[in-house]
């Protein structure tokens, strides 16, 4: 299914102009074929993880490693039991690795662990020059390798660092710094793991997701068709369409109902 | 259900059997009642209902002006509608006007387990009564150090007479109505406590949730608590699967099973959480030197305490245990359902489809007979969850705000809810006796 033959077919060659620029999946030309309507539901987790990952947005100003949030997966894989024992399977098998994510109500961002080691490795490229780089080559082989959940506590972390070598608390600092861990709110003893340099990612899926649900809520019946939803560029968000989509599916503030003329998406009331 | 009551007749249906498949028939069809209807007597928000445990014949109910009242669900006190309708008012009601009321609202109503002829109020005045139901007076009093949230008594006991207390306090209290004292308090959580359950399987063990995160599970007859529930330590499946790499973990495996459930001492809590991994690689950390020193200075006992591991992300707002006392369900300020092998103390990581659930006050789940289902009150509406898969099978909407707490009575499977909008609604299954009488009076008058 040819998705410009589709867009010819509904509303006339002029639109065909308006959505290349639009597209971003320049780099993946097989995936453009589908429309995000046969792409919404697939049969396994890890199936579900790699084929999210390639239809990863690219975004230009930040260079950073695809990752997928858990309710993406909730709203593509039918059984959400399924879909925690096979990713807590996946990632005691060191496949994956799950970081929790401060926005909002138990949001989790799965990486795929050599992503996640490229990404550690462009950051502390740039941190070379500095003394301390000893630290992060302690983080990968030790840390990284035996602790596999997502937050740490400070006396286990400064033993596994030590294994490397003298450990100083300015070294745990330039850990912080470089955005590896932060701090848990609730307990000053605990860390989280994190992502570098994914804060203005993580800015714009919220700001993503509250343009989402303020476009549908202004709307007269707070629904629209999927097809006329994807086209949609948004404002305030690198991320595109589909991802939020995903997101906002899975974590059930939006439903999608079927009807005779394809995939309607609606705003869920409690 | 003919066909079932054929088999019965020739014996190709078991008793026990027969039973369970008429009620989970009947639990599979419920709606809101058309023949049952509870009169309220209340002016505010229902915090808690009971259905007393030894004839399921008399509801008790809390609420948030600070009255308690007690109505009868078997026999109704008149009808309406020409017969069709049971009104069930209260039978009676205390409220701020008695003279030894509460003040403040009632956070929790509960029955002596043993028989109706006590029940116990814990409310937002620091206060927990001891109420006599033939008099309507109040037999004892007790002062907590902060508002109460929960109070609960063991439905197995039979050696002792406690009322559990979570409240404001990070300490759990423990009441004795025999003595009219404190027996002891249960030291352990970092901030409030907002729920407590009795362990269905054993007499001694309470169960408590806090608004730290924590779930505890205490032995009372000890200091400290035994196990400390981690969302972190999962396992795939109800039970956990028999570790396949036993050549390398024996030395791990044989240590914590000898240690059994004592997690009081952190070393072996390490080799406990590599066990769970089941097969993971051994981290080459196993002791924390510099933990030494803190460790001689607690009570053995009291280690639990240094334990900071959290069930939910937020506060635990609801605990039920099933009747095996196999597993636990717990609800989170998080939004979170969660099963739990009591066994393990892993998180069966079943997914519950919870969006939002009451974050600020705690709520009250309730399990069908088997423990197939499990009714979580998710807001406004009442959502009927499979407990082995976490679909949801059935939702109840009818109340105009949140609600706050639901009761399943077994007996005549019904479900019984509470919410913010003063009212207790009754969802049972459709009566075949009115189905019958529609179709002969429809007959009547197609005649005439």
């Amino acid at each position: 299914m040819d998705k410009t033959s589709e867009e010819a077919s509904s509303k006339g060659k002029k639109r065909q102009r308006d959505q290349q620029p639009t597209d971003p999946q320049t780099n993946q030309p097989h995936h453009q074929i589908f429309s995000l309507e046969d792409n919404l539901s697939f049969t396994d987790t890890l199936v579900a993880l790699r084929m999210m990952r390639a239809q990863f947005p690219r975004i230009d100003k930040v260079s950073i490693q695809p990752f997928i949030l858990r309710s993406q997966l909730y709203s593509s894989v039918k059984d959400r039991t399924q879909v925690d024992r096979e990713l807590e399977s996946l990632r005691r098998e060191k496949v994956v690795r799950i970081f929790k994510l401060n926005t909002g109500q138990d949001d989790h961002a799965i990486m795929f662990l050599d992503d996640y080691l490229n990404q550690m490795e462009n950051v502390v490229k740039r941190l070379e020059e500095k003394e301390g780089d000893q630290v992060f080559k302690w983080f990968r082989t030790h840390v990284i390798d035996s602790k596999l959940e997502p937050s740490i506590e400070h006396q286990e972390l400064y033993t596994l660092l030590s294994l490397g070598g003298m450990v100083k608390d300015g070294h745990i600092s330039l850990l912080i710094n470089a955005g590896l861990l932060t701090r848990q709110l609730i307990d000053p003893n605990m860390y989280w793991f994190a992502i570098p340099n994914i804060g203005s990612v993580l800015k714009g899926l919220s700001q993503g997701r509250k343009e989402v649900l303020s476009f549908l809520n202004r709307r007269r019946y707070k629904e629209m068709m999927l097809a006329s939803m994807e086209k949609k560029c948004l404002r305030f968000s690198p991320l595109d369409m589909r991802f939020h989509l995903r997101d906002l599916i899975g974590s059930g503030h939006l439903k999608t109902v079927q009807t005779s003329t394809g995939l309607l998406v609606r705003v869920s009331k409690d | 259900m003919w066909k079932e009551i054929g088999d019965r007749e020739r014996g190709i249906l078991r008793p026990k059997s027969f039973t369970t498949r008429i009620k989970s028939n009947r639990i599979r069809t419920l709606q809101i009642s058309n023949h049952k209807d509870i009169v309220s007597p209340h002016r505010a928000s229902i915090n808690s209902l009971q259905v007393d445990l030894t004839e399921g014949r008399y509801l008790l109910s809390g609420a948030a002006d600070a009255s308690a009242a007690v109505y009868d669900v078997q026999r109704a006190t008149d009808y309406e509608g020409g017969g069709l309708i049971a009104k069930h008012k209260c039978l009676f009601v205390v409220d701020k006007q008695h003279e030894h009321g509460h003040k403040y609202a009632i956070s929790s109503a509960i029955w002596y387990p043993v028989d109706t002829g006590l029940f116990i109020t814990g409310s937002h005045d620091h206060h927990i009564n001891v109420w006599d139901t033939n008099t309507t007076q109040v037999v004892m009093n007790f002062k907590m150090p902060g508002k109460v949230y929960r109070t609960a008594m063991s439905s197995l006991a039979t050696t002792h007479m406690l009322i559990a207390a979570g409240t404001e306090d990070v300490q759990v209290r423990l009441c004795d109505i025999a003595s009219g004292a404190f027996s002891h308090t249960l030291s352990g959580h970092r901030d409030g406590v907002m729920t407590v359950e009795w362990s269905t399987s054993s007499e001694w063990v309470l169960v408590t949730g806090g608004c730290d995160g924590a779930i505890r599970f205490w032995d009372i007859r000890r200091a400290g608590c035994f196990l400390v529930l981690d969302q972190s330590h999962s396992q795939l499946g109800r039970r956990p699967t028999i570790p396949e790499h036993s050549a390398t973990n024996k030395a791990l495996t044989s240590k914590s099973l000898s240690s059994g459930q004592n997690l009081n001492a952190k070393p072996r809590a390490q080799q406990r959480k590599l066990a769970n991994g089941n097969g993971t690689k051994q981290s080459p950390v196993g002791r924390m030197p510099a933990k030494g020193s803190l460790r001689q200075r607690l009570h053995p006992g009291m280690l639990s305490s240094l334990d900071r591991a959290t069930a939910h992300y937020g506060a635990v707002t609801g605990l039920k245990a099933t009747e095996d006392g196999m597993y636990l369900l717990s609800a989170g300020s998080d939004s979170r359902l969660r099963l739990w092998d009591v066994e393990s103390g892993c998180n069966t990581l079943v997914n519950f489809e919870t969006v939002r659930l009451q974050a600020g006050k705690p709520i009250q789940l309730a399990t069908s007979q088997d423990s197939a289902l499990v009714f979580v009150p998710c807001m406004t509406a009442v959502k009927a969850f499979d407990v082995w898969s976490g679909n949801t099978s059935q939702t109840f909407r009818g109340h105009y705000e949140y609600v706050n707490s639901c009761w399943f009575s077994s007996q005549e499977q019904e479900l019984y809810t509470g919410g913010n909008d003063k009212q207790i609604l009754v969802w049972s299954p459709p009566r075949m006796k009115d189905l019958l009488r529609i179709g002969i009076t429809g007959v009547i008058d197609i005649c005439s």
